[in-house]
């Protein structure tokens, strides 16, 4: 009990070492880059970094001979998280009706983060949240498409089950193969990906088992009725918004419980910030990198679950190529700084930058929709680009003494007290 | 102390959306009128209410500069719109969670006809039909089962422009090997490879044909893999049937010096090593469709194939180095085709 109490020891971040601001006087470019300094780790870097991209995409709009205020304007308009839209009775309807799509693409990108950030806390890094999450929607389609019969609470929750214990497994393997023989995750999780994306092929392609009624498709049969997630209160249109949005964002409780409140937390976390002094300090690491890709393949394979359940009820061949839901969860899970709120909001950010810029919100004199779908595409990589190359710009703006010679320094899963 | 030291970032954050909201506030007072294309849609709809029908398009996920599909189905569009005066707008898809919403969007603002492309569309489309009765549907590229009053399918006789240009190759190769290199193996794309298989053996029974699918639409590397397997088997005439990925193949074609063919759009502009292009007229057949509704004839309920008859299929372009009379007795196969007079397979065995 002893060593479970026992702190890590702080990470020697930058933060730490950044001088006193009452230090001798500085260049302006000395003060700015201790600003920089103090805040990594913090919010400012991902806030920075999101207004830098904004700022670039809008040189971008202002080339193509656009207005970008205009351009900015009418995305935000379009992603219905506009509280003014709200007041009055006109524009209200389409506000929601926007907002339910937003929160649509939101949901399972908030759980393919969480599938991101769980293993990054425990020191690894999950590319395979997209094989996971496909795997979910096979196992959600099979039951879904199944058990007819099963009464509709029980159907949604056995669908959901399947598909926790499909991304369970398919984590699981990943985590096994780390713990026993140490095959890195990056490596593993990618070729599961493969084999998640091949395998969704060989089921729903012509001829496989899992191919729907008509014949000339390569598509899944829908799910019944019976397993259709309810609707959310007041939601309205042909694709509604689906009450899965509660789950994923219970998830991030769950995320942040499970991390910060329970042992299993300590200890992934603990391996995650070294796994050699966890061995030290008791703690089974091969134990903690299986139970942390096992976990975060629950979330993305939930995600799975969510999705097909709640408003697609049908998958092709091709929504398995062109599915990259579990890529952006690596870019959300990152911009979010692996932290539920930051999860939040950086996946209110993609799911509403790409609302935002579809076709039908934008009026093509403001900006053509054809270049804003690359607009959002563009905006997502540069953040992605700043939040990641973030200790260059700390370096650009002068802290190279602070972060000293030892190498580069690098972003460390963050241990918090 | 956590805490403590994040909360100024906080206030920060607060501070910065704060701020944003303000501005967006300012700017919703400035321009009111220019705000969104509802509004603007709408205006045009009370001036000219009369007679003009407006005629909508919404793409599949691949855009519509995509050389291919979605570009010919804008172009037959934006033809539809200069001489038949009809009133047009394209929503493109991003991800398939666009469909619905880009019907819906369309459907409400009292579009006349609305136009999916892409088999991908068919479950979302043939929702919204159900939805929206007074609405027009169509949909390229499939059919809707059960079939919907007010929603006609739009199909193609893919093996009948496969055929041709299968004649020609068969009637080229000097290894008497041509081979296929297909998307994936879905209707559209094995009517076309049956149609170019038959064709290469009735030019000469002695011609070998292979086939392979990349099972990819858009990584031209898979493809191009594809092909230069096919080339190394002795293949001197590669077929590509898989849109933006098959440019790959072609591109082995043109590395190893060997014929290629392209799909869907006339794809001669890439060079003279494309020996001639299985087009497939998406334009012709969203233009005819809109030209349906204009005269009143919209054929809701129905599928519409078209093939050389209805010139919705054919060979494109050939390449100024391939021997003319092949090139002639090629084409001279269209009259038999549209007589009837040839049976071409519509699938691969």
């Amino acid at each position: 009990m002893t060593e479970r109490e026992r702190r890590p020891p702080e990470t020697p971040g930058p933060a730490e070492n950044a001088p006193d601001p009452e230090d001798a006087p500085r260049s302006f470019t000395e003060s700015v880059g201790a600003w920089f300094g103090t805040a990594v780790g913090g919010i400012a870097i991902p806030v920075a970094s999101t207004v830098l991209a904004f700022l670039v995409g809008g040189l971008v709009v202002a080339a193509t001979g656009h207005n970008p205020l205009g351009a900015y304007k009418a995305i935000f308009e379009g992603t219905g998280l506009n509280p003014l839209s709200y007041i009055s009775e006109d524009d209200r309807r389409g506000a929601w009706a926007d907002l339910q799509q937003t929160l649509i693409i939101f949901t399972p990108l908030v759980l393919t983060a969480i599938a991101v950030a769980f293993a990054f806390r425990c020191g690894m890094f999950n590319i395979g949240g997209q094989g996971q999450y496909l795997v979910g929607v096979y196992a959600a389609v099979l039951v879904g498409t199944s058990l007819s019969g099963t009464p509709s609470f029980l159907h949604i929750l056995i669908a959901i089950g399947a598909s926790i214990l499909a991304g369970v497994i398919w984590g699981g393997i990943a985590g096994i193969l780390k713990a026993t023989v140490g095959a890195h995750e990056v490596i593993t999780t990618i070729m599961l990906n493969w084999i998640a994306i091949y395998g969704g092929q060989y089921l729903f392609e012509l001829g496989g088992p899992l191919q729907g009624a008509q014949e000339s498709i390569p598509r899944s049969d829908p799910v019944m009725d019976a397993v259709h997630l309810p609707a959310f209160p007041l939601s309205t249109g042909l694709q509604p918004l689906h009450i899965g949005v509660l789950v994923s964002i219970a998830a991030l409780v769950v995320y942040t419980l499970l991390l910060n409140r329970t042992t299993l937390g300590y200890e992934v976390r603990a391996v995650g910030f070294n796994p050699e002094a966890a061995r030290y300090g008791g703690i089974s690491v091969g134990r903690s990198y299986f139970l942390a890709l096992a976990i975060a393949g629950a979330f993305a394979g939930l995600a799975g679950s969510l999705d097909m359940l709640g408003w697609k009820y049908t998958v092709a061949t091709n929504d398995i190529q062109i599915s990259a839901v579990g890529f952006t969860g690596i870019a959300v899970a990152l911009l979010g700084r692996n932290k539920a709120v930051g999860i939040f909001l950086a996946a209110l950010l993609f799911a509403a930058l790409q609302t935002g810029t579809s076709a039908r919100q934008l009026d093509p004199a403001v900006f053509p929709p054809e270049l804003a779908i690359h607009l959002s595409t563009l905006i997502q990589a540069l953040i992605i680009l700043f939040v990641a190359t973030e200790l260059l710009i700390v370096y650009i703006w002068g802290a190279r003494k602070r972060l000293g010679f030892g190498g580069p320094a690098r972003v460390q899963p963050e241990l918090k007290a | 102390m956590n805490a403590s030291r994040r909360l100024p970032w906080l206030a920060l954050l607060l501070a910065g959306l704060v701020l944003a909201l303000g501005a967006a506030a300012c700017g919703g007072d400035d321009d009111d009128d220019g705000n969104g294309a509802g509004d603007t849609a709408a205006e045009t709809d009370e001036g000219g209410e009369e007679e003009q029908f407006r005629v909508g398009l919404v793409t599949d996920i691949g855009g519509l500069n995509d050389r291919g599909f979605n570009q010919l189905a804008y172009q037959g569009l934006q033809q539809a719109e200069s001489e038949l005066g009809v009133e047009i707008r394209v929503l493109e898809s991003k991800s398939d969670a666009d469909y619905i919403p880009n019907l819906q969007t369309l459907a409400d603002e009292g579009f006349n006809l609305i136009i999916s492309v892409g088999f991908l569309m068919q479950e979302a489309t043939a929702t919204a039909a159900e939805t929206y009765p007074e609405t027009n549907f169509a949909i390229i590229d499939a059919a809707f089962d059960p079939a919907l009053p007010n929603a006609q399918g739009v199909l193609f006789k893919e093996q009948e422009a496969g055929y041709l240009v299968g004649y020609l190759a068969g009637l080229v190769t000097e290894s008497g090997t041509v081979s296929s290199v297909g998307g994936q193996k879905i209707p559209p794309v094995d009517r076309f490879i049956a149609g170019f298989q038959k064709g290469a053996t009735d030019a000469n029974a002695e011609v070998q044909t292979l086939n392979a699918y990349s099972q990819d639409f858009v990584d031209q590397a898979k493809c191009k893999e594809v092909a230069l397997d096919q080339i190394s088997r002795g293949s001197d005439v590669v077929f590509q049937v898989a849109g933006g990925c098959g440019l790959g193949a072609l591109d082995a074609a043109n590395e190893e010096s060997v014929w290629g063919i392209g799909v869907d759009a006339d794809q001669a502009f890439l060079g003279d090593y494309v020996l001639t292009s299985a087009v497939k007229r998406v334009d012709v057949a969203v233009f005819s469709t809109i030209e349906q509704l204009v005269n009143g004839e919209f054929a809701g309920g129905e599928t519409t194939s078209y093939g050389l008859a209805e010139d919705g299929v054919g060979m494109g372009e050939t390449s100024a180095n391939a021997p003319q009379e092949a090139v002639d007795e090629a084409q001279a196969q269209t009259d038999a085709i549209i007589a009837g007079e040839i049976e071409i397979p519509e699938t691969v065995e």
